[in-house]
């Protein structure tokens, strides 16, 4: 550890330009956003410019764009309740109550991830038409409860294991039942984790793309269609508006950065103890 | 745990059951679906048996698209194995622990991002007049570089973006899973005089061995979900370069003709062949 040779300020100088190239799109796109088109369009890319706001007012005064946010936020707001409503008390079950198929569950609920989404997205584009439901909210609902429902049993198996079992037994002692050991003592001291389990839930459904791209058309698109629709604009491409659409699709994820960088070092503080 | 109660029934039955329901109908659909003919435009299919499996294995396109997934596929765990081992050991070696938890945050941003704005901050900035990274080229030499145009450059070009996204984010896994290490082999392996990277070949990356598998394996899985930085980079384009499987099922199925049943094949067969592999490795894995 105690070597402070050209070794080590290399690969500090390697380390900043990583952090560098994970900041700098982002933070260009953002300074992309306040751009007036001119101050893009330029053959130098500038740094300084007067900022202006037209982009992200004309992105949120589009019809599309504001129903694209609303389809967004009622789509997987309710699939992730669902999920969680329905994945918390399954995660528990299989945490705390093994039995001979627990294994085989865990395998069948990670592997759904195997499910390539086109094989999925296909057939379901079928039976929601031939049910008369294609491109409404309802179905996109449920076909995103699928990935929400297995992702938070995958990602809460191991939070509720790590809830110390002695605590949980000092509960049955004091007479508490099966169900209130679970909902006054398992679900409260194992939140933190199951917080970040059910917040990645809903980033990987907020960020999801091409399911929606096949299910919906016009009623129910969700903001990354609607965005990704604004980014094939021909020629005479309005890049400021572009990138304030990206922006404004990016900012739910990014609210739950700190909350998903807890839950990743949660499950790994357990293992070093 | 010794008393009989009724709660393992209920709480799993009604999850397990919705998930059985949603995974099953769709894939036995699929299937369905892969015998007929049906298109978009005409609801009702007639049964044609295996044809369109058949025809598959003459369709030229199909069979690029198989190339251009497997080269994806290698080319994106290949590189994010190695940039997150890489980054992680430098962390575990170069940063203090304060600096440590602020590149982690920073390395987690990237993979958070929607792939659909992830795809668009990089298309704009490999944009030929207008990116940031094709500026300093367009300076020197006073010729656009169109990296996402040619067919040589395309694939390698959206694998940078997704090696950003996963290649990141893992480096802050092999940082913890280093951190929970024991520090004695280390110590070892230091009063033997050995260099460090002798250190993390010999003693470090092989005590992490199945864990790292584990990582190897998921990024597998997620590199098969490319299909959003195609379809916004380059839309498999230019040509068929960058036509991945999801990405021509999609376009025969929606775009071009309308196709359901042929790209629900291809759809079946992608099935297929991800279980039996996946399967096959998590099993191997866990021995």
């Amino acid at each position: 550890m105690s070597r402070p040779t050209t070794g080590r300020l290399v690969g500090r100088i390697i380390l900043a330009l990583a952090a560098f190239s994970a900041v700098f799109p982002v933070f260009w796109t953002t300074l992309n956003a306040f751009k007036n088109r001119v101050d893009i369009v330029t053959p130098t890319p500038l740094f300084i410019f007067t900022p202006t706001l037209d982009n992200f007012a004309y992105v949120l005064g589009r019809d599309s764009v504001f129903a694209g946010l609303v389809n967004s936020l009622l789509i997987s707001g309710a699939a992730v309740l669902i999920g969680a409503v329905l994945g918390l008390p399954a995660a528990y079950a299989i945490a705390r109550y093994p039995n001979r198929w627990s294994k085989d569950i865990q395998f069948f609920v990670l592997s759904l991830r195997f499910l390539p989404p086109v094989a999925v997205a296909i057939p379901l584009m079928v039976i929601w038409l031939d049910l008369g439901l294609y491109d409404t909210r309802t179905s996109m609902i449920v076909t995103y409860t699928l990935l929400t429902l297995a992702t938070v049993i995958w990602l809460s198996v191991p939070a509720f294991a790590r809830v110390p079992k002695e605590v949980e037994e000092a509960a049955r002692v004091d007479g508490y039942g099966p169900f209130s050991v679970f909902f006054l003592i398992a679900l409260p001291i194992a939140s933190r984790s199951l917080i970040g389990a059910v917040a990645f839930a809903f980033v990987l459904v907020w960020n999801e793309f091409l399911i929606a791209l096949m299910l919906t058309t016009s009623d129910a698109k969700t903001l990354p269609i609607v965005a990704s629709e604004l980014t094939q604009l021909g020629r005479d491409v309005p890049w400021g508006i572009l990138n304030a659409s990206v922006v404004l699709l990016s900012i739910p994820p990014l609210l739950f950065l700190g909350v998903l960088s807890g839950m990743l070092n949660s499950a790994f503080k357990r293992k070093s103890s | 745990m010794k008393t009989k109660t009724l709660l393992p029934a209920a709480f799993l039955s009604p999850a397990l059951i919705i998930l059985a329901v949603l995974a099953l109908v769709p894939t036995v659909y699929a299937i369905v679906i892969s015998f007929e003919d049906r298109e978009l435009s005409r609801p009702d299919g007639r049964f044609v048996g295996l044809d369109n499996y058949v025809s598959l294995f003459s369709d030229r396109r199909f069979l690029n698209a198989i190339q251009v997934s497997l080269t994806w596929e290698v080319l994106t765990v290949a590189a994010t194995l190695v940039i997150a081992i890489g980054l992680g050991i430098l962390m575990f070696e170069c940063a203090s622990p304060k600096a440590r938890n602020v590149l982690s945050l920073l390395f987690l941003m990237p993979v958070i991002l929607p792939r659909v704005s992830a795809a668009f901050v990089w298309k704009f900035a490999f944009h030929p007049l207008y990116g940031i990274i094709t500026y300093p080229y367009k300076a020197i030499t006073g010729q656009p570089l169109d990296l996402l145009s040619n067919p040589v450059t395309a694939l390698g070009t959206v694998a940078l973006v997704d090696v950003w996204q996963w290649g990141l984010f893992f480096s802050v896994i092999v940082l913890k899973l280093l951190e929970t290490l024991p520090p004695q082999p280390f110590e070892a392996a230091r009063l033997d005089h050995a260099r460090p990277w002798e250190v993390y070949a010999y003693v470090a990356l092989p005590m992490l061995k199945a864990p790292l598998i584990s990582l190897a394996f998921v990024k597998m899985i997620e590199s098969l979900r490319a299909f959003d930085l195609i379809y916004v980079m380059t839309r498999g384009g230019p040509g068929i370069s960058t036509e991945t499987l999801d990405m021509y099922a999609f376009s025969q199925g929606f775009i071009e003709s309308g196709r359901i049943s042929y790209a629900s094949s291809m759809a079946v067969l992608m099935m297929i062949a991800t279980s039996v592999a996946f399967t096959f490795i998590w099993k191997r894995a866990k021995v």
